[in-house]
């Protein structure tokens, strides 16, 4: 008993608290509009599962730069270049939509190391050095598929929405790989490594550790979650585009902050878990409200403009609400001074 | 580890020093300000590369590159502005790059949390080991710097400045479990400004002034006296605190008067008193406060405690804005982080204290601009090319010179600067003093930081020595004398030099 309020003490502290608060917030108002039946029914996890899948992979990639101290904000244009790839290799060399989900890999991996060169090697700004790397991306995806197209056999993507043993959906394999994955590292010594180098890099220096190869395994880590989420979102979408998921790249940034990371060595995988789940399940539930009042409200109509804009402004809510949470760890942090100041004498006794 | 013998020229922070240290062995390394003894220690935590010289372990040379170079030849550092990472929890910052090994290349973190937890004991450290390190107070991260450090089990311990931010019953613990390391024959290295300290817990002391080390002396075989002399070439003439207060009082109206003024961790408890016309300095060795009480009377940040009365009436200025508003200003020595704009004019430069002033949508010519700046630069002889070129293209004297004719233009009741001629040239330095000495004859206050003794003793009226937060001693008239100066500055007041000599013979 006494373990478990420690343990919770513990993670009320911890910065996935917020996140998960939020979480927790945005799945219970869900009940309240579609009931517990609907919102639980196989049907409905499947598809949350199955559509959102490429953003919280993309995400999650985007929380191990963070806690690297970086970031990429091309994300979400790599995981269309993953697509191009995969399907163009497909189509022009004929062989196996696997082979091409295999060199979409690389091309993910390949598009991390060039990041990483411009962020850590080159040390530009990881803003700026990405944002510029969205337009070289994207023209090399013009450059491979000049136009939407392709299609991707039945099987696959009627695999991708299908159940394992009829409750899991197959799309949660991808999620359970990289959390399985990321839970082993995080017993590694990179797993410390990395939180040092994105806390304090001069620091983590002076300890041991190359800042500089820290943030390289990162980015290799990125990739291959990047790479995932284009396999997703191939798989998803069943065909090419080489311009879709752009927009990516900033959602999973704000995801990241709105689950509690923090620029630099703050926040874990789960705060990437907890905000993508809260951006995806707010539009869902603000869907369904407006849904409720279309049928109570006889006559009552509004465009669907309406409805992104009430889900923003709560999404904005629950941006500001990160900033409420850190301003209560500061104002831990400055009592913990004052106590110091007051009663040097009285914490000398306790030791 | 035999010796380590360390000489390395060219750099104007160390010239030729060396350092001995055998197992078994505490050796104070000591040195006033700007004295090389931080860079020392850098150089052996492989944070800062020497640009000559040789290290010597066990009799035959190494090279120290990088942290993980000093870890591997069993070197651990505690730093003095800590090394802890704020947002990873103690047990993490602890292990860090010492991971105990696992099964499958993990971290073997049941053994490593019990390994920790022994430690934390030891050092009295009363504390959850997964706590974040940033909302630890900052002595008890002090205490965590020196657990990472001890925990390494190094054969050679670096300590800088760890005790600065401890209480007397902390630091007692902390030498309970130094000597224990000496006992077990770690050679350590300690480096403070508290010079009791040193005869509790040192045996040997190397003393460095000016980059050189110009003593190796055993701790049992000198006075403080002696060592105070090699640190600073003067003897120490101890004073007792507010001596000089009582001996100003030709009438003069009071411009500033701080009382009982407090921040923490810095400042705890200072009292001054400007008067009109008036150089006062503000003296000590470095990190005694001096910086953070003269951004507390300009508003940058709140004090604690204590009253601030400016020209007869208590002020609680929120911004430096305020501040400057009441006629005051401030000219810090780090031009570039909080006095200069480089990339723009010389004129506007100049021109920035007063544009601060005037309502933010007034009207303002460029020939206004000019014009002004053209009289500051001929006034100060400040040597530019043109008043159009960017500020960055002055030397580093004719900058902090346009940063002082800015505020010196604007004719302030009260100016304040904090070492405004550190890195500056002799003759522009020389050419300050006078323009700073005409502005007081003309009736301005003057508040006067300056990490340089000489400069003090020759520009101030009276000198106020810090030492860890609190007035050390008053100097003016005929008690200003380097050698009292000096022994202020190591905290050598009558009482306490009395209580230091005690615990030598004990």
């Amino acid at each position: 008993m006494i373990d478990l309020k420690r343990a919770f003490a513990r993670f009320r502290r911890s910065p996935a608290f917020a996140g998960f608060t939020l979480f927790l917030f945005v799945v219970i108002l869900n009940i309240l509009v579609q009931g517990p039946g609907q919102f639980f029914g196989m049907r409905n996890i499947n598809t949350l599962f199955s559509k959102n899948m490429p953003l919280l992979l993309a995400t999650m990639a985007m929380a191990v730069l963070l806690i690297a101290g970086t970031l990429d904000i091309a994300i979400g244009i790599q995981l269309a270049l993953v697509n191009v790839v995969s399907i163009m290799v497909m189509q022009q060399w004929g062989v196996s939509l696997l082979v091409g989900f295999a060199l979409g890999m690389v091309a993910a991996l390949v598009a991390s190391a060039l990041c990483w060169l411009f962020c850590s090697v080159l040390r530009l700004p990881a803003m700026l050095a990405s944002f510029s790397l969205i337009y070289i991306v994207r023209g090399i995806n013009v450059l491979i598929m000049p136009n939407p197209q392709g299609r991707i056999a039945e099987v696959f993507y009627k695999t991708y929405d299908s159940r394992i043993l009829g409750f899991i959906p197959f799309s949660a394999v991808f999620l359970i790989l990289v959390l399985a994955i990321w839970a082993y590292l995080m017993r590694t010594k990179f797993g410390r490594s990395i939180y040092a180098v994105g806390g304090h890099p001069r620091n983590a220096f002076a300890a041991g550790i190359d800042p500089v190869k820290v943030q390289f395994q990162a980015f290799m880590i990125k990739g291959f979650i990047t790479g995932l989420a284009g396999i997703s979102l191939t798989l998803m979408t069943a065909s090419g585009n080489p311009l879709q998921a752009e927009a990516y790249g900033l959602r999973s940034l704000s995801a990241c902050i709105i689950g509690g990371l923090g620029f630099g060595g703050w926040g874990s995988m789960a705060s990437a878990v907890y905000g993508t789940g809260f951006l995806v399940l707010i539009q869902n539930a603000v869907y369904y409200f407006f849904d409720l009042l279309f049928k109570l409200i006889p006559g009552f109509t509004v465009t669907s403009y309406w409805q992104n804009l009430v889900s923003d402004i709560i999404i904005f809510l629950g941006l500001l609400m990160t900033i409420v949470t850190a301003k209560e760890q500061r104002e831990a942090l400055k009592q913990g001074f004052v106590k110091q100041f007051k009663g040097g004498d009285s914490v000398a006794k306790q030791g | 580890m035999r010796d380590i013998d360390k000489r390395y020229d060219a750099v104007v922070a160390c010239k030729s020093a060396s350092l001995q240290v055998q197992p078994g062995e505490i050796r104070a390394l000591l040195g006033s300000n700007g004295s090389g003894k931080s860079t020392m220690v850098k150089i052996l935590a492989g944070t800062v590369k020497p640009n000559g010289g040789e290290i010597l372990m066990d009799g035959a040379p190494v090279t120290i590159n990088s942290g993980l170079d000093a870890r591997n030849l069993g070197i651990a550092t505690a730093f003095q502005d800590l090394s802890l990472i704020p947002t990873m929890t103690v047990l993490d910052n602890i292990l860090l790059g010492v991971e105990p090994k696992g099964k499958w290349g993990t971290v073997d973190r049941a053994k490593a949390g019990s390994e920790v937890e022994a430690l934390l004991e030891r050092f009295h450290i009363n504390c959850d080991p997964e706590a974040y390190v940033q909302t630890l107070m900052p002595s008890m991260q002090s205490l965590v710097e020196v657990a990472k450090a001890v925990y390494q089990k190094p054969r050679l311990l670096l300590l800088d400045e760890v005790t600065a931010a401890l209480h007397r019953d902390e630091v007692q613990l902390i030498f309970g479990v130094l000597r224990e390391l000496k006992a077990e024959g770690t050679a350590i290295i300690y480096v403070t400004h508290r010079m009791n300290e040193i005869f509790q817990i040192c045996d040997t002391a190397t003393i460095m002034r000016s980059g050189e080390t110009v003593a190796h002396v055993n701790t049992s075989e000198v006075t403080l006296d002696e060592i105070v002399y090699y640190m600073t070439g003067q003897r120490p003439e101890a004073v007792s605190p507010h001596e000089a207060e009582a001996a100003h009082g030709d009438g003069a109206d009071l411009v500033l008067d701080v009382e009982h003024i407090a921040l923490f961790p810095k400042v705890r408890d200072i009292s001054l008193k400007a008067y009109q016309g008036e150089i006062v300095g503000i003296g000590g060795l470095e990190g005694q406060g001096q910086p953070e009480f003269i951004r507390a009377v300009l508003g940058l940040t709140r004090p604690d405690d204590g009253r601030i009365i400016y020209r007869g009436e208590e002020v609680h200025f929120h911004s430096p804005a305020d501040a400057v508003m009441a006629n005051i200003g401030f000219i810090s020595g780090e031009r570039n982080r909080e006095a200069m704009f480089p990339d723009r004019s010389v004129g506007e430069n100049v021109f920035a204290g007063r544009a601060a002033k005037g309502g933010l949508f007034r009207f303002l010519t460029d020939r206004k601009v000019r014009d002004f700046a053209q009289a500051a630069v001929d006034k100060y002889s400040i040597v530019v090319g043109s008043i159009r070129n960017p500020a960055s293209s002055l030397s580093g004297g004719n900058q902090q010179k346009l940063v002082i004719a800015r505020w010196i233009a604007m004719n302030p009741t009260l100016l304040l600067l904090d070492d405004p001629t550190k890195g500056v040239d002799i003759h522009s330095r020389r050419d300050i003093h006078k323009i700073l000495r005409q502005s007081a004859d003309e009736g301005m206050t003057i508040i006067i930081s300056s990490s340089e003794n000489d400069e003090l003793l020759e520009i101030a009226d009276r000198v106020y020595l810090f030492y860890e937060g609190r007035v050390s001693g008053v100097l003016s008239g005929a008690s200003k004398t380097p050698e009292r100066l000096v022994a202020a500055m190591m905290g050598l007041t009558r009482e306490q030099n009395g209580a230091a000599k005690e615990t030598r013979q004990a």
